[in-house]
């Protein structure tokens, strides 16, 4: 569905995205995971032709996306990072206009339901609330049923039921065989979500992998515990496979001196650190 | 073509919604109006107080000028506020993502307006003029003004960060049109330090009866929109 090779692109003269390869299977949510200012954006505005002026090959839907024809965007869906909606007009008028743009559209009123806004739905988008705007952009995305979405951030900043209800969205449109592109700097939306994660930092993918083997290929789970050392608090971890080699834990557990013990595999962020030695945040 | 049709048709909604720019469309006719009426009648009470048979009469066709460049000026200034405002909604790059296209939306925004410009000058200046003008004339000055226009249009969305920066520059932009009155007051070769101005020539034009000053018209017009049109779509994008 998306073929990226040998993509080079800067803002500046100083070297940002370089020689950056990757493929995004048709079917795949495929995430962009980084910090922020990593280029997460900038990569997501190369693939649905916003910036043209890079270097390499992009298709996307078997077209170069630096040569894309009139009908390029009917089956492509984007929702940016902040929302790009008509604040006079209602959140009714905003989808009509969209919907109007396109050969065909889905019903507004569904969509509206789906994600909460219904009761909202003739009320001027000045008047609404920074949720309730990025609900709003996310089904702007859907309206014309599309076959590729390119998603930037577009749980962040929402409360966790409004962000639960846009996941499940998300996950729907995958079951109906949709290729999406999701933008994310939260792991944990990245390990439910995503098919594949690349983890991007200063414009370069550092890896690439589904979630799982990204967190069982690298740390193994551990075990942490506490006890008192001369009335102090100590805490340890260890690898789970070293168990039967910590003779303090060992002995711990025959005096029964253990305060706590906790088992527990890497998060998505314990390994982003670990290979790229930066934090998501 | 129906994406940018139904986009324009938005910009047009957009201004219905807004009474500031509605009314700025109304000036052109005030305008038309006021020179029409106001400036014959100041001419009698003026020679009539100093005897003179002539004193504004010798300059109509500078107040025509003026009436012919101010109705695309107006409209491109209207839709330079519109885009600055779809700028700050973020919705010029998501129409960029649309169907209608980073092309379709420049001319949506600029062509379009331009052109209609170019008929309701037309029409204005048949109503309202004080001179008389041949029809090839006064058809090649409104569309020359209209090209000018839209050369304000991309410095004003070029250069302003927002509305409100883009009505001050706006009044700035006035002095694209000091061109016009040049020919009217001076007669040496002094004029031609206004020759990168388009309004110089389109004044030219018309006072010499002169088809031939389209052309630098024209060129100057391509240039300013040429220097400016790179950094305008690097703002959109
Ligand atoms: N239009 C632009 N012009 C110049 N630099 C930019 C522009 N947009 C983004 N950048 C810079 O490019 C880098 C990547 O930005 P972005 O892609 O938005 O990151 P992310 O989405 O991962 O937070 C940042 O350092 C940012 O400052
Ligand atoms: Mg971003």
């Amino acid at each position: 569905m998306i073929r990226v090779n040998n993509l080079c692109f800067s803002y500046t003269k100083k070297p940002f995205i370089e020689n950056t390869n990757f493929e995004v299977e048709s079917g795949e949510i495929f995430g962009f995971l980084g910090p922020s200012g990593a280029g997460k954006s900038t990569l997501q505005k190369i693939l649905t032709g916003l910036i043209t002026s890079y270097r390499g090959s992009v298709i996307v839907n078997g077209e170069e996306v630096r040569r894309h024809d009139n009908g390029f965007y009917e089956n492509i869906g984007v929702d940016f990072e902040f929302p790009s909606l008509y604040e006079k007009l209602t959140a009714r008028e905003n989808l009509k206009f969209f919907a109007s743009l396109y050969n065909k559209h889905r019903d507004i009123d569904k969509l509206l339901l789906s994600v909460g806004l219904i009761n909202d739905a003739d009320k001027k988008v000045s008047d609404f609330s920074k949720g309730m705007k990025s609900r709003l952009n996310f089904i702007k995305a859907l309206l014309h049923d599309p076959q590729i979405l390119f998603l930037d951030e577009p749980t962040s900043g929402l409360d966790p039921s409004s962000s639960r209800v846009m996941k499940d969205i998300i996950l729907d449109e995958k079951t109906k065989g949709k290729t999406i592109i999701l933008t994310t700097h939260n792991m944990y939306d990245a390990t439910e979500l995503c098919d594949r994660v690349a983890f991007i930092v200063d414009g370069k993918i550092r890896a690439l992998d589904t979630p799982r083997s990204l967190i069982m290929g690298r740390g193994a789970s551990k075990i942490a515990y506490t006890y008192l050392d001369n009335g102090r608090e100590v805490r340890t971890e260890i690898p789970l496979c070293k168990t039967s080699e910590d003779e303090t834990l060992s002995r711990l557990l025959r005096e029964n001196r253990l305060l706590s013990i906790h088992s527990g595999e890497p998060t998505l962020n314990d390994i982003f650190v670990e290979l790229t030695g930066r934090q998501l945040q | 073509m129906r994406p940018i049709f139904r986009c324009f048709v938005m910009f047009l909604r957009q201004i219905s919604k807004d009474g500031m720019l509605y009314a700025s469309l109304a000036a052109p006719l005030l305008a038309g109006f006021a020179f029409r009426f106001g400036i014959p009648a100041a001419e009698a009470a003026l020679c009539g107080y100093f005897g003179k048979a002539a004193i504004l009469s010798e300059y109509y066709l500078l107040f025509d000028l003026f009436l012919a460049v101010m109705t695309p000026y107006i409209v491109c200034f209207v839709s330079s506020l519109v885009m600055l405002t779809e700028y700050d909604e973020n919705m010029t790059s998501y129409m960029a993502v649309t169907p209608v296209g980073k092309r379709g939306y420049i001319v949506s925004r600029l062509v379009f307006p331009a052109v209609i410009s170019i008929f309701a000058s037309v029409i204005i200046m048949i109503i309202f003029s004080l001179t008389v003008w041949s029809a090839p004339i006064l058809l090649i000055t409104c569309a020359l003004s209209s090209l000018l226009s839209i050369a304000v249009s991309l410095l004003l969305v070029s250069f302003s960060h927002n509305r409100v920066e883009g009505m001050a520059l706006g009044k700035l932009t006035g002095i694209i049109l000091m061109g016009l009155p040049v020919p009217f007051f001076l007669f040496s070769g002094v004029q031609y330090l206004f020759s990168i101005l388009p309004s110089f020539w389109i004044a030219k034009l018309s006072v010499e009866d002169n088809y031939l000053y389209a052309i630098p018209a024209l060129l100057t017009s391509f240039l300013w929109m040429w220097v400016l049109y790179g950094r305008f779509v690097k703002k959109l994008s």
